[in-house]
């Protein structure tokens, strides 16, 4: 993409009387890192960026923005927000909009084809970051990493992140400004991650799970992160009940994640950021992908792409299958 | 006893000493590390950078359960702490931190459970030879080899381990294991001051603290903490991976009758931290929240104990998952100062 163009078009968004702010990438401020950035007026649109390095789903400050109550006589300000959006992000945009999350007036969505993001751990594991901030950019079927004055090529596979091995949408399904031309799709990998744990029997399965929440801390980064977790009142912070106990040990740890994977499913929009964010390296995307492709298989619903769509688990029809009901 | 040797193919021999204590040491979890109990027989690498987890759990557990009842009556069921536990592998600045946090532990009411705990760990610590990206101990009063909090500090020195004894429960370690270790000679005392001194080269990010603790409360209103807060997801990474950090909550627990109370490890950057009863809440967005974890660690801290709360382990920014980086902040801290 070219970035001139990006910058450009995001600094007459912001222009506009009708937008508050933009909600883009810049550079990070070490190493593979790379940080929303909330654009408020042109200048500060010179530093958006889009690389391969943009992996995060902008879609979540949609809904995380804190609101205080307005001192008497001031109005709201009810302008729109910009966001910068990949296929999978859009995906995001889509949902809630399906479920009323986010009003379609209140958004301006600017679509960024996307040929595949890598994935930054495994960047920073086969090359090692350094505290200067680097860059890499889509190179052919490749990428190129600029670190310290030096180039080096490296092939898509070898650091394509998994999400973007599986996707099915790497243009925005929504979009008011599109940047650039779409791209091709690829053919989707196989989800072998999910395949292979299908593959289990019970206790195998049993046995994967608990030493994966076991590791689990409770910091809720999954849930702050996924655009599609934003209930005000999550009954992972009621007390009265308390649903869940605070303490943190693989029963309440299975709790929390079963409850929330549930709470995703039919919603979930694969953009793998809970796994990205999880500090303890729990594979949140496999079990979230596992209900998806549930969704999907027995009921052919897939959610994120029509903002027309009825949601998912308030669509009840008298012949859905119910074969796994025990 | 003073600083001793111990030959690097000894060290399998100088942990099967230690069997029969409990001994924790960093051990794979995943793709990371964190501090675990060592099985019975095993030999734990230190091999490593440092774990995502600091050891503070080791005196500070996620979870701790402070006494057991049952529901409808009126005793209570305190839980005895009494196991030694040897920590292996300690990084300097996760010690110090072990060292700062008591002072609050010890401040207005001794606090037992910390305090007893405390009391039953050893610290065996291990000199950073190989710093990482974001280390910045230097900056905060640390250094790669400081002794701050450890009972012992082991420095690697290619073929041996140089341990030298910090407390009297290091002396004691070192006198269980004699027969393993070599008197020092005065030539290593040199050795080691290079390797500590090419180790603190290699650390190449840098907070400036200067009058930061004075200044802090007066820009409690500037536009800093909204720049820097704007990408938080409000969600306990920076928090619960840090090492200083201390703050926990109380909750009663039941299972039928069962009952605990027990306390668990809070985070300031939840949204319901503190929140008052009243529905009032005194920090009602992500700003004040972030300008309360800086605050906290560079200001309150230092006035009440003389001691910045931050060890400069790099972990915060390390794992914030948008890139919110405590050595930026305090950049545009100085900045605005």
């Amino acid at each position: 993409m070219d970035l001139e163009q990006l910058r450009k078009t995001a600094a007459e968004v912001v222009e506009r009387e009708d937008v508050k702010y933009l909600i883009g990438w810049k550079k990070g401020t070490f190493g593979y890192r790379v940080a929303p950035a909330f654009v408020e007026d042109a200048a500060a649109a010179a530093e958006l960026i889009f690389s391969p390095l943009c992996t995060a789903n902008l879609a979540t400050y949609l809904t995380l923005v804190e609101k205080l109550p307005l001192p008497r006589g001031e109005e709201a300000d009810s302008r729109k927000v910009a966001i910068m959006v990949k296929g999978c992000d859009s995906r995001a945009v889509t949902q809630l909009l399906v479920e009323k999350g986010i009003k379609r007036e209140g958004v301006v969505v600017i679509g960024c084809p996307c040929p595949g993001m890598v994935d930054p751990a495994l960047l920073a594991e086969k090359y090692p970051e350094s505290e200067e901030p680097a860059e890499l950019k889509w190179n052919g079927e490749g990428f190129l990493l600029v670190s310290g004055g030096e180039e080096i090529k490296v092939a898509r596979d070898e650091l394509l992140a998994e999400k973007c091995r599986l996707c099915r949408y790497p243009n925005p399904v929504v979009s008011d400004i599109m940047l650039g031309d779409a791209v091709e799709p690829w053919k989707p990998a196989e989800d072998s991650s999910v395949t292979e744990i299908e593959g289990k029997d019970i206790s195998g399965r049993s046995d994967y799970w608990e030493e994966q929440f076991t590791k689990c801390v409770r910091c809720y980064s999954c849930r702050n992160v996924c655009p599609l977790c934003y209930c005000q009142d999550c009954i992972l912070d009621r007390l009265n009940p308390t649903w869940i106990n605070r303490a943190v040990n693989f029963s309440e740890n299975t709790a929390f994640n079963i409850a929330r994977a549930f709470h995703l499913a039919g919603r979930c929009i694969e953009c793998g950021e809970c796994e990205r964010v999880c500090p303890a390296n729990i594979p949140l995307g496999r079990i979230n992908r596992k209900l998806a492709r549930e969704v999907r298989d027995k009921y052919g619903f897939e959610p994120g792409v029509d903002p027309e769509a009825e949601p998912f688990q308030a669509s009840f029809k008298p012949d859905d299958p119910e074969d796994f009901i025990l | 006893m003073s600083a001793m040797l111990l030959n690097k193919e000894k060290w399998p021999e100088f942990v099967g000493k230690l069997a029969g204590k409990n001994l924790w040491a960093p051990q794979p979890d995943g793709d990371a590390l964190k501090f675990a109990p060592v099985a019975d027989g095993a030999v734990p690498a230190l091999d490593f950078r440092n774990t995502r987890v600091p050891p503070k759990q080791a005196v500070f557990p996620q979870t701790e359960t402070m006494y057991r009842f049952q529901l409808g009556t009126e005793e209570i069921e305190l839980p005895e702490l009494n196991e030694e536990t040897v920590v292996l592998g300690v990084r300097p600045c996760d010690a110090r931190a072990m060292a700062i946090v008591e002072k609050l532990f010890r401040w207005d009411f001794d606090d037992p459970y910390y305090l007893e705990r405390r009391g039953l760990v050893t610290l065996v610590g291990l000199a950073c030879n190989e710093p990482g990206l974001n280390c910045f101990c230097p900056s905060v009063g640390g250094n790669p080899a400081s002794t701050e909090g450890l009972d012992l500090l082991m420095v690697d020195l290619g073929d041996n381990y140089l341990l030298e004894p910090v407390t009297d429960k290091g002396e004691a370690l070192l006198a269980e294991t004699k027969e393993l270790l070599e008197e020092a000679k005065a030539d290593v005392q040199k050795e080691k001051e290079k390797v500590v001194a090419e180790a603190e080269k290699k650390i190449k990010r840098t907070v400036a603290t200067e009058g930061v603790p004075e200044g802090l409360p007066g820009l409690w209103e500037d536009p800093l903490w909204q720049r820097v807060s704007a990408a938080c997801l409000g969600c306990g990474t920076c928090t619960y991976l840090c090492p200083t950090c201390h703050c926990f909550d109380i909750q009663d627990e039941t299972e039928g009758f069962d009952a605990r109370r027990c306390r668990m490890w809070d985070s300031c950057m939840f949204e319901e931290y503190t929140l008052h009863t009243s529905g009032h809440n005194p920090r009602p967005t992500r700003r004040e929240r972030t300008r309360n974890r800086i605050n906290h660690k560079y200001s309150y801290y230092v006035d009440k104990f003389d001691v910045i709360a931050c060890v400069g382990c790099g972990r915060c920014s390390n794992l914030c998952p948008v890139n919110i980086d405590i050595i930026e902040i305090l950049r545009q801290v100085n900045e605005a100062l």
